[in-house]
């Protein structure tokens, strides 16, 4: 059972006449009034604005206690102490399935677990766990987390200039930190000042930190309005039978105050006639109580974890602690915060039946009141479960890996039979199978085409390639496709997995993107000749190695010769496609074909280098070596087309997410100038064979 | 073969401007200039690179060395394109690809000298239940003269773009001739805010010093010293010299006997053919957040002239089409007040539909080409 101990107040400062101290933004903890229609502001033309003497001390009281109270995160939520532990639920699977609406978006709270967990810890489980089980932690019984190690904190410098001693695995908990978050205040506050695109790494980092650090307090506090707290304790037995609470009870919560909001309006109502020295003690309790419910109503609001329809618009959903003041008038708002409070009920107590009934009667009560269009998103909500739990990226991932070390065992005798060239084909379409079912779902998931973010872009040019790789096998059939599919599948969905770490990657589209049709056609061709470019390069990898270790082998160098004209080709003509689409897109929009913005001169460059090699090897300038060669260049123009140019941040174009990104572009170029430089004199020592391409 | 061809062919000139090396090398540079291009783009911001890289005949760099701009490279290659086509392409069908993408080309050059020189960007701002004849300009700037009695309807103007000192500005409406002391396409004003007795300016500005161009082209405001000469009382001219700043937001006033006259650097302003008047503008976000969904502005438009007005919503993606002149939307403000003002995109453009034409026949043709070669290569 719940046995909660003092909350401290938080940190809000007021002025002696009630009106909020515009505390620095870094001085967290900043309160926005909120919309508080149904007991705010009423409570406040009954008192706030015929305020009396004793209202007046009062105020100035809480604010004495407001400006002494240690600011930011020293906040303690609910610390009920260590020896009080929730029962342990069997599983929050049910929770997991509810909608919550985030980033613009409805979706279930296992992705927003997932999400919020990455964010923290770069990992989407904690302790083995699912995240929605962490979530569930510290929604219900915040205190349980505090020692969890989940802040990622990539730079010890910041440990350090916390002044805590840096963790040798980068993560912290939060009782870790505390001591060194006043001052990671003043590292926060010196690192906005400064100009976003002038920030060092560290200063980034301590915003990153800063802001999780914020985001983690604000979800501690989501359920608070269900625990009681000794602000909430009522010491008269007559104040608690004349507002029928539970008799012999005197500790309350928000939520248990709030629900007697008009009976409590009706006795304080009276006060206003009398002057607040004549008040007797039952008033002056019941006065405290509305003071105590509105300040509470401030200080609690704009709080995450939106999964209560409830706001100023329809389309507006609410943390269950603002849809008490937003709309709690309302009688199926009134019955879902109370299902809200019973989870957290029942979670505390371990009733598993329990809490998935009220879990479910509080879903049913949500999708019989959404919007039609957030009905549809509810909808969809077991699609995205499965997507998460399915995991496909992984196993596309695994099957492509597996078809290229079948490849590598080719190279030992009796490795290089039909029948293991077969089963890395076979192990290739068996990625494909899930990779493309994960982007079906996607589509599905987000009703519009999937290549609205960086992270798209690389999961689709990854399936393209291994649909190339699979054309070119079936055509083919001497392990080039196989060759292509696996490595390009395998890669370009490791490098997708370093851009999912920054969070949700079903994100909604900005208003100049949200054109499905200009989606389906500019980004999908544009993005399909990134394939065939990448594709090309990689045969011509092939080629230069090829023409190295088997100078005599003229029809299979003829075929991979071949092969990399095709797909140079193809790529040439899907970037052109996509490059002039995009310039009809812009004339749509922007009202100019063509702008020079470093997005569109990127797609230039890829269609200037490949028509220089096809015009290099139609004046043959350049054989099949240098036309090899020139592909392997072809692949690093793509790189700086595709996000490399995101990374000046300039033009209309900068969107996506970039960061960490340049190293690894400069290494792969390296790498990639590395590979030239040493095999291109090297093949070019070995005598040629009499007649290719 | 045709003579005609033959004798082209034969042509040393000919010969050579067909020549594909000169296509490699126009194809490096302009790979060179896109590339340099874009990083320039960091430092000196979109507008200023344009200018430097793609929109000039030669540009130095480390101070002295001269390096081909854009523009001169895609006339050579232009010239290079029109060559090859009349010498060196094989018009025969299974060359049929080939032909088409350099014929799609072409008409991209030809699109692009179109827009190039045929296109006006100006741009509107309107609350809602304002209406305009008029736009202005993002950056081009115009010394606009007018009389007391005109009340700035009636407006004499110059554009300033290449003024030059000494340039001679002819009002011969007004009987007024202004002499250009000096113009600076960025400056800074200077003054104690007092009138002065040597010079006449709007806002007691007694000097402006010339700055470097902004990389937002947007944020230059232009400064210009004029002699004017008016004619005075009993006929009898007289000079005057008017400090102008693009930052004033009151025109200099000069009098002579009884005229009136005002002057000042705006904005350029061009007439449209028609009346836009904003009836209501519309933001949408996504629900719990600050990411807009949609922006939308529902105008009623009246051609000039005409009495009829007709409603359009114009939104993101979705302009508004009148002859050839195209509206968007491009952006919205709100004021100190709350209230909200709508930006409309408005551009002037013959050729809008060539790079369109251009586009698909190249792309036709490379489709074309691949499929043949994929057709070969199989048969093969």
């Amino acid at each position: 059972m719940l046995n909660s101990k003092p909350e401290t107040r938080n940190s809000s400062q007021r002025e002696p006449n009630g009106k909020q101290i515009q505390n620095s933004k870094f001085k967290y903890f900043k309160p926005v009034v909120s919309s508080f229609k149904y007991l705010g502001l009423n409570i406040v033309s009954d008192f706030g604005f015929r305020i009396s003497d004793f209202c007046r001390r009062l105020l100035f009281c809480l604010f004495l206690v407001a400006i002494t109270t240690v600011p930011a995160f020293a906040q303690q939520v609910c610390d009920l102490g260590p020896s009080v532990q929730p029962r342990k639920l069997r599983s929050l699977e049910h929770f997991g399935a509810l909608a919550v609406l985030n980033d613009g978006r409805v979706k279930p709270v296992d992705t927003y677990a997932r999400t919020l967990l990455l964010q923290f810890s770069g990992k989407t489980s904690f302790d083995r766990k699912p995240a929605v089980e962490w979530l569930g932690r510290l929604l219900f019984a915040p205190q349980t987390t505090r020692d969890d190690k989940v802040f990622l904190i990539n730079n010890p410098e910041i440990a350090t200039g916390m002044g805590i001693e840096a963790e040798p695995h980068r993560r912290y908990s939060f009782s870790r930190l505390q001591p060194g978050l006043a001052k990671l205040d003043e590292l926060a506050e010196m690192a906005d000042k400064i100009n976003e695109k002038e920030r060092s790494v560290v200063e980034q980092e301590v915003l990153r930190v800063y802001r999780n650090l914020v985001v983690y307090d604000k979800h501690s506090r989501v359920f608070s309005f269900a625990f009681p707290s000794p602000e909430f304790d009522i010491a008269s037995p007559e104040v608690v039978k004349a507002l029928e609470l539970p008799e012999g009870q005197k500790a309350f919560s928000f939520y248990d105050i709030a629900s007697r909001a008009d009976r409590l309006r009706e006795l304080t109502g009276r006060l206003e006639k009398k002057k607040s020295a004549d008040w007797p003690a039952r008033d002056k309790e019941l006065f405290q109580l509305a003071n105590t419910l509105f300040h509470w109503s401030l200080d609690y609001s704009d709080l995450p974890f939106t999964v209560v329809p409830a706001g100023d618009s329809s389309e507006d959903w609410s943390s269950p602690m603002d849809a008490v003041n937003r709309g709690f008038s309302d009688p199926k708002i009134r019955e879902e915060i109370a299902r809200l409070r019973d989870m957290m009920v029942y979670y505390w107590n371990g009733e598993q039946l329990q809490f998935d009934l009220a879990v479910r009667s509080f879903g049913h009560s949500v999708l019989n009141r959404v919007d039609p269009a957030r009905k549809k998103a509810v909808g969809k909500i077991p699609l995205e479960l499965f997507y998460n739990k399915a995991n496909l990226f992984l196993w596309a991932k695994l099957f492509y890996a597996m078809a290229f070390f079948i490849f590598l065992w080719s190279f030992f005798p009796g490795g290089a039979r039909p029948v293991w060239r077969r089963a890395a084909f076979f192990s290739v379409v068996a990625g494909l199978v899930p990779h493309a079912l994960a982007l079906a779902l996607r589509i599905i998931i987000m009703a519009r085409p999937p290549v609205s973010n960086l992270y798209e872009t690389f999961i689709f040019v990854s399936m393209i390639t291994v649909i190339a790789g699979i054309i070119i096998e079936l055509v083919n059939k001497r392990w080039v496709g196989n060759l292509v599919a696996s490595v390009c599948g395998f890669v370009f969905l490791m490098i997708a997995s370093k851009f999912a770490a920054e969070g949700d990657t079903l994100q909604m589209l900005v208003a100049v993107l949200n054109s499905n049709f200009w989606l389906g056609t500019h980004v999908l061709s544009i993005t399909t000749g990134y394939s065939g470019v990448c594709v090309a390069g990689l045969i011509g990898h092939l080629y230069i190695l090829q023409r190295i270790k088997y100078p005599g082998d003229k029809a299979a160098l003829e075929s991979t010769y071949h092969q990399l004209i095709g797909a140079l080709g193809f790529g040439l003509m899907m970037t052109f496609l996509g490059t002039t689409l995009g310039g009809i897109w812009a004339d749509q929009s922007w009202g100019r074909f063509w702008g020079w913005d470093p997005k569109e001169n990127g797609a230039l460059l890829i269609v200037l280098w490949c028509a220089i090699i096809f015009h290099a090897k139609v004046g043959r300038f350049v054989g099949p070596l240098g036309l090899a060669a020139g592909s392997v260049v072809g692949i690093i123009v793509v790189m700086w087309a595709w996000f490399g140019v995101n990374l000046l941040s300039v033009g209309l174009h900068s969107y996506g997410f970039t960061s960490g990104v340049a190293t690894g572009l400069l290494v792969y170029v390296l790498a990639e100038l590395a590979f030239l430089a040493i095999c291109v004199p090297l093949a070019l020592k070995i005598p040629l064979p009499r007649r290719e391409g | 073969m045709n003579p005609f061809r033959k004798n082209l062919q034969r042509n040393p000139v000919i010969k050579f401007c067909a020549s594909i090396r000169i296509a490699i090398a126009c194809l490096a540079l302009l790979f060179i200039l896109t590339l340099w291009g874009t990083i320039d783009q960091v430092t000196n911001g979109l507008y200023l690179a344009q200018e430097r890289f793609f929109y000039s005949f030669f540009f130095t760099f480390a101070g002295v060395i001269p390096f081909p701009g854009a523009q001169l490279v895609l006339w050579v290659f232009f010239i290079n394109l029109v060559c090859v086509a009349l010498t060196r392409l094989v018009y025969k069908w299974d060359q049929a690809g080939i032909i088409v993408i350099h014929f799609g080309l072409l008409l991209f050059f030809v699109a692009a000298f179109v827009t190039y020189h045929g296109t006006e960007e100006s741009h509107i701002t309107l609350r809602e239940g304002e209406g305009t004849n008029v736009s202005q300009g993002y950056h081009d700037w115009e010394l606009a003269v007018w009389t007391e009695a005109d009340n700035a309807q009636n407006v004499v103007a110059w554009d300033t773009k290449g003024l030059r000192p000494n340039d001679r500005l002819a009002f011969p409406e007004y009987g007024l001739t202004a002499t250009v002391g000096h113009y600076y396409p960025n400056a800074e004003a200077y003054g104690t805010g007092q009138p002065s007795p040597d010079v006449v300016s709007a806002s007691g500005i007694q000097t402006v010093k010339e700055t470097p161009l902004d990389k937002e082209p947007e944020k230059n405001l232009p400064g210009a010293l004029l002699t004017v000469r008016t004619s005075g009382p009993q006929g009898k001219e007289r000079e005057v010299s008017v400090l102008l700043y693009g930052g004033e937001e009151q025109p200099a006033k000069i009098t002579s006997g009884e005229q009136t006259y005002f002057m000042q650097l705006r904005h350029k302003r061009s007439p449209l053919p028609f009346i836009l008047r904003l009836k209501e503008f519309t933001a949408e976000w996504y629900p719990n957040t600050q990411v807009a969904r949609s922006y939308k502005s529902l105008v009623g438009i009246t051609p000039a002239g005409g009495s009829g007005s007709r409603e359009v919503l114009i939104s993101m993606n979705k302009p508004l089409r009148y002859k050839d002149f195209t509206v968007y939307q491009s952006s919205y403000a709100v004021d100190e007040f709350g209230r909200e003002s709508s930006t409309l995109a408005v551009v002037r453009n013959a050729g809008r539909l060539l790079p369109y034409c251009a586009s698909f026949i190249t792309f036709g043709g490379l489709a074309l080409h691949f499929l043949m070669m994929a057709f070969k290569t199989k048969l093969r």
